[in-house]
């Protein structure tokens, strides 16, 4: 038995040494002072953090995917509301037909629907941002449905029966009773919602433009055609900086078992 | 009620499904100069496709890579699930933290880690020349290995969260009751707790074939000019504005997703046990 969890425990520290350790060598060569990636790093330097903002391409594909991220997951988020109640209360073929089309986007290949989109876009003459905002909406889509449904099903609507026997109408009930006792799930909603779109990579590939980059995009396209800069580490560490943060928001607020629930 | 529905339904009706139809539609039609398509239906991309021995390298290759970073997720990834789930509740919850991290955390970002540790001039070579007297310097990107390195490291934590969620849900006492009558633990897991987990391990490895198939940045990053999968050719045919050969392509991807994923479950499918062996 002693043998045996000494393997597991191995292992373990392997796999966990090959997920997590890319991502640390690349924050600390974020701070090293020198012009690429060289290692040992002879120094300590902010350097790099300042030349993300600096650089202009940078700076406006940082703000670009966080106006982005805000919106998409807002908006996804009172989307996948509206889907969550209407599948949480109605059982039968709909129901779980719904619940299929609201969670497809999850496992379907993004980098298809990417190129089916830009096609699409092509054809209606949709702009670029508008068109990148949508894709962003659908691809957060079943984060905040899936989220929201696990506290819906766990929802007593006796209690919004209750507001509606009292002369509520069914709009004000459910913003008066229900939200208040499932905004753990919207927040968490929103906060995937966020986090997703800001990584957000492959149905961009398609969908960015001149002018209309977002940060992984502009990150990507910076290591394919300007070699290994070490600008793209510092805009790494901003966006692990940013997961960290919202993750001990979501833990706080919502808790860390809901969370990881989802 | 279904006023409340129709948003996202409509949403996803616009943006999902029709695009997706008319990727279809575009993939029988015929590649065009100046316009998207020529509307002039065809096989011709599919069949192309079929008959390039380019192609059928590519297509090869690729199902290679996605059955060798499938078989070392699930091999590295269930003893992590059998760990966390037999930790604390406190302690599997800072295990699935440290699996959702970096989940979240952009594909360019973890690819790029990889590039400066296996580079020519990456950590690995440096310290492997600090430890090993006139060792020369490998360049280890670019290639099988490296791809498959990169994507394994990204789909470990899919296979670990799910498989720990199927582990978890399993009644101890299904593993008492089979101790107690005289089993192993070591066959108390080979024909208790392994069946069990099957759903978790199915689940896992359904979603590692649909992602490993789409990865087109670690893709490109780690396997660069050189090591090209069938995601990386939808993008070539992009670039040269073949949009039915590139429509034609995703559809190849996703009919061995599909394959693959059909392949799995009847493999994985829940059977009868035999009843006890003595």
């Amino acid at each position: 038995m002693r043998k045996q969890s000494i393997v597991l425990r191995l292992v373990t520290a392997i796999v966990l040494a090959l997920i997590l350790g890319p991502i640390a060598i690349i924050v600390m060569y974020s701070f090293s002072a020198a012009e690429s990636l060289v290692f040992p790093p002879p120094g300590f330097t902010l350097r790099w953090f300042h030349e993300f903002f600096v650089i202009g391409e940078m700076r406006n594909a940082f703000v670009l995917s966080l106006v982005l991220a805000l919106v998409a997951a807002s908006v996804s988020g009172v989307l996948g509301v509206l889907g969550a109640v209407y599948v949480s209360r109605r059982t039968g073929a709909w129901a779980n037909v719904l619940q299929t089309l609201f969670m497809a986007p999850l496992v379907f290949p993004t980098v298809i629907l990417g190129l089916a989109l830009l096609l699409l876009y092509k054809q209606l003459g949709i702009g670029t941002l508008p068109g990148l905002l949508i894709a962003h909406v659908v691809v957060c889509l079943p984060y905040a449905f899936r989220s929201v449904l696990s506290v819906l099903q766990s929802f007593d609507t006796a209690l919004e029966e209750a507001g509606q026997s009292l002369g509520a109408g069914p709009v004000r009930s459910f913003l008066l009773i229900t939200v208040p006792i499932i905004w753990p799930g919207i927040l968490s909603a929103w906060l995937f919602g966020f986090i997703v779109s800001f990584g957000e990579l492959n149905a961009a590939l398609f969908l960015t433009g001149p002018g209309v980059t977002t940060l992984p995009i502009e990150t990507f396209s910076y290591l394919q055609f300007q070699g290994s800069q070490l600008v793209v580490a510092a805009a790494s560490t901003i966006q692990v900086l940013i997961i960290i943060v919202l993750l001990a928001v979501a833990a706080k607020f919502v808790g860390a078992k809901r969370v990881l629930q989802r | 009620m279904w006023a409340v529905a129709a948003p996202p339904v409509a949403l996803l009706a616009m943006f999902f499904v029709v695009p997706l139809a008319y990727l279809l539609y575009i993939s029988f039609m015929t590649n065009s100069q100046a316009a998207l398509y020529d509307a002039l239906p065809t096989l011709h991309n599919y069949l192309d496709i079929a008959s390039d021995p380019f192609y059928r390298l590519i297509i090869e290759r690729t199902l290679l890579t996605t059955l060798t970073v499938l078989g070392a997720s699930l091999l590295l990834g269930y003893p992590v699930a059998f760990y966390a789930s037999r930790l604390t509740p406190s302690g599997r919850m800072i295990m699935l933290m440290a699996m959702m991290f970096p989940l979240m955390v952009s594909n360019v970002v973890r690819a790029y880690g990889w590039v400066s540790l296996l580079g020519r001039s990456g950590v690995v070579n440096v310290v492997m020349s600090g430890l090993v007297a006139g060792h020369r310097p490998v360049q280890m990107l670019y290639s099988f290995s490296a791809v498959a390195l990169g994507l394994l490291t990204i789909m470990l934590p899919f296979m670990i969260v799910s498989i720990t969620n199927s582990l978890t849900a399993i009644d101890r006492r299904y593993i008492e009751a089979a101790e107690s009558l005289g089993a192993s633990p070591w066959r108390a897991f080979l024909n208790v707790t392994l069946p069990l987990s099957r759903p978790g391990v199915t689940s896992g490895l359904m979603l590692v074939t649909f992602l490993t198939l789409s990865a087109y940045v670690t893709i490109a990053l780690l396997g660069g000019p050189r090591f090209k999968l069938l995601v990386s050719l939808v993008f070539d045919s992009t670039a040269t504005a073949r949009w039915p050969r590139a429509a034609a392509l995703s559809f190849v991807l996703l009919f061995f997703a599909i394959v693959i994923a059909v392949v799995l479950q009847f493999i994985l499918r829940p059977r009868r046990t035999g009843g006890a062996r003595v």
